[in-house]
């Protein structure tokens, strides 16, 4: 291990047996289940037949040729791309209009981190009786002019964008809080230059504050972008992966595949899909990052 | 000297562990599901205690937890469950899994055997043994507003599928939908209720269960009844139908917005709640309607059954006894909206008698015809029939939402039965 800069090598040990704890953990519950998972995919255990522990890449052949797996990657990937836009877009706006809009709001900011500390299946059951017709309080306010709220959770699309939407709803303080963090750290003196020199508000917005923010933005959506291939309860609870098979993503695919129908292997392989797939795109994100920071 | 100092810490961190984590205080752990027999059985540990002198930890929890919880205990095989929530639909795969240790001997002892309803007892019976003791045997039933039937000029429900359409088209409004049925993909969704219509009309999933298991759904007589399905949902039924399940069914039924459904005896009792329904007073019950090929009412049943790796087998068995025993059954009949019961002493039981005649006077009687006239294989008793179930049920839900066209929906259903099967 290198020697921590600055500090007595008396306090080295001290502070590697402080660290520890920390690394034990990482590796317990980390680093052995992932191993664990890549290994567990590359063999053929089945719940109900047992285990077939001769290594094998059957699971992984098998991905390329699996309609619905493919099927489920659209499917990650619409509520993914939709679900990261409008939520980094959503909390971005929020962040920058109680920072530069309404400063004066501040004791009124925890009232938007509420929907980021409801757990998930509560978010989903709300949204489902907001979504479903003869429970929703929505419809019964349009009915009262006589206008019919279409059923979102019948429709390919409908389902997807309530699934959005209601993550949206659940997410945007993370995005709201890290970018209103960001934004206190770039210096207000360029904004007052900017405004001595003739700028509005909006010139302001585009030219300054927004490109000072891309890091942050660029940081907030790798998170929410992760955060979204795992989706799990809002589908289970609203949809049940359906209309059909219409909301039926990467994620909730290899849990059909592991608890519904035992192959606990080929659900492992799924999960190895996603980790690489995150993986790659974490890695591009980290890359781009770098090299904005550079410039 | 480095050594000894990370060993004293560790054996620190161990210790701190250990004493603070709690050892196992209870005899037994049960998991179960919820229900209202669940709810109702997890307030009687004391009842439990005071009847055996053992203490049970009875843990309620949401399916979706109880499925991951089993299946890791199963499979780990820690021994950390001594009974185990165990519904008929997944017998035969637990068997063949080698996850449930035989009852066979215990129920076999049991002065009060031939007291269990034989239908839903005899579900349990697996290669020759007895897997588990029912709590609960739900069946299909029919639910309407005498009101809204009256006012279109029908004094009674309607007897079959077809009588049930045209009713469904002259009492359908804007502010009442004619018709409510779970719709939304599942096992023990769509497909706890579809087959209803579907083996009215003659359908069938296999050839000729169980001796020819090659899929046979994709028949005119399911495509019958499917096109009947779709249209009652879609077009006599609530805005988003499509997607509703028993709770969005017994919560419109409750709030009086739609006019007949049929469901299971749990969800029908719902909606027969005096403190729920906002309607009670119109509602009425029937049977479930018939077709060409006769009647074919929804069958559930739900037992209690002990983990292969239970440390006690004996132990657990005292507790299934007792928890399906006739005083527990009809205490919890009384305290909980649970007409489901699976001993004949407590449809007996005067008290029992009394609580659901005042709900509705036809009640407990409709439900004994109702079983009666359900088949054990409603739903294919097969290891393989919640995965088969369920991507069945995934294609129907898919031909009511207009994602496919109900021709092509049973093909890819009876296809993907094929695949399933020969895996």
């Amino acid at each position: 291990m290198a020697q921590v800069s600055g500090v007595q090598p008396v306090l080295q040990r001290s502070y590697r047996l402080m660290l520890m704890p920390a690394v034990i953990a990482v590796l317990v519950f980390a680093v052995l289940p992932l191993m664990g998972m890549f290994w567990l995919s590359f063999t053929g255990f089945d719940l109900v037949k047992g285990w077939d522990t001769g290594l094998t890449l059957e699971n992984f052949t098998r991905l390329a040729d699996d309609r619905r797996f493919i099927g489920s990657v659209w499917v990650m990937l619409a509520l993914s791309g939709f679900g990261v836009v409008a939520q980094v877009t959503a909390g971005t706006l929020i962040a920058v209009g109680l920072e530069k809009i309404i400063p004066r709001w501040r004791h009124v900011r925890g009232i938007f981190v509420v929907p980021f500390v409801v757990p998930h299946v509560a978010v989903a059951l709300i949204w489902l009786s907001l979504f479903t017709p003869t429970l929703s309080p929505i419809n019964a306010f349009f009915d009262l002019f006589g206008i019919t709220v279409p059923a979102f959770l019948t429709t390919r699309w409908g389902a997807i964008s309530a699934i959005v939407i209601a993550d949206t709803w659940a997410s945007f303080p993370f995005v709201m809080l890290l970018i209103l963090a960001a934004l206190q750290g770039i210096s207000t003196d360029l904004d007052e230059a900017a405004s001595i020199d003739g700028a509005s508000k909006m010139q302001v917005f585009w030219r300054i504050t927004l490109p000072l923010l891309k890091p942050a933005l660029l940081m907030v959506a790798l998170f929410r972008f992760i955060e979204t291939i795992k989706h799990f309860p809002l589908i289970y609870v609203m949809t049940n992966g359906g209309p059909g098979r219409a909301t039926q993503a990467t994620n909730y695919y290899a849990f059909i595949q592991t608890f519904q129908n035992s192959k606990v292997s080929y659900g492992a392989a799924i999960a190895v899909f996603l980790f690489i797939f995150a993986a790659i795109i974490s890695f591009w994100v980290a890359r781009m990052n770098s090299r904005l920071s550079d410039a | 000297m480095k050594f000894t100092i990370r060993a004293r810490l560790a054996t620190a961190a161990m210790a701190t562990i250990l004493t603070t984590v709690p050892a196992y205080a209870e005899d037994l752990n049960v998991i179960l599901f919820g229900m209202p027999y669940t709810y109702g059985l997890a307030e009687l540990e004391d009842d439990f205690e005071a009847a055996t002198g053992l203490t049970a930890n009875i843990e309620v929890v949401g399916q979706d937890v109880f499925e991951n919880r089993i299946t890791l205990s199963f499979t780990g095989k820690t021994g950390d469950i001594d009974v185990v929530h165990t519904p008929v639909i997944q017998v035969q795969r637990w068997v063949e899994a080698g996850w449930l240790h035989p009852v066979t001997d215990g129920v076999n002892g049991m002065d009060t055997k031939d007291d269990i309803l034989a239908g839903p007892l005899d579900a349990y019976l697996v290669k020759g043994d007895y897997w588990a003791l029912p709590f609960f045997a739900e069946t299909g039933m029919m639910s309407y507003r005498k009101d809204v039937l009256a006012n279109a000029g029908y004094d009674h429900a309607p007897t079959t599928w077809a009588e049930l359409l045209e009713v469904a088209k002259a009492v359908n409004s804007d502010d009442v939908a004619a018709f409510a049925m779970r719709a939304a993909p599942g096992q023990g969704f769509n497909m706890f209720v579809f087959p209803m219509i579907m083996r009215a009309y003659g359908g069938k999933f296999f050839a000729d269960y169980p001796n020819d298991l090659t899929p046979a759904i994709n028949s005119p007589e399911t495509l019958e009844a499917l096109n009947l399905y779709i249209d009652l949902i879609n077009n006599y039924g609530p805005p988003g139908a499509g997607n509703f399940n028993f709770s969005e069914v017994a919560a419109a039924m409750q709030a009086g917005k739609i006019a007949m459904f049929v469901d299971g005896t749990s969800i029908v009792a719902q909606s027969l709640d005096p403190e729920k329904s906002q309607v009670l007073e119109h509602m009425a019950i029937a049977a479930v309607p018939e077709g060409p090929a006769g009647r074919s009412p929804a069958i559930a049943v739900h037992g209690l059954g002990i983990p292969a790796d239970a440390p006690d087998p004996e132990v657990s068995f005292k507790f299934i006894e007792w928890a399906t025993s006739e005083e527990t059954l009809a205490k919890i009949a009384l305290a909980q909206p649970f007409p489901d019961f699976t001993r004949a002493s407590v449809a007996a039981n005067p008290e029992v008698i009394a609580k659901y005649e005042s709900i509705n006077p036809d009640f407990l009687n409709l439900r004994v015809e109702m079983l009666n006239d359900a088949i054990g294989h409603y739903r294919p008793l097969l290891p393989q029939w919640p995965q088969i179930g369920a991507a069945v049920g995934e294609h129907i839900n898919a031909a009511v939402n207009g994602l496919e066209s109900p021709e092509e929906a049973l093909a890819a259903a009876e296809a993907e039965m094929a695949e399933l099967l020969a895996e």
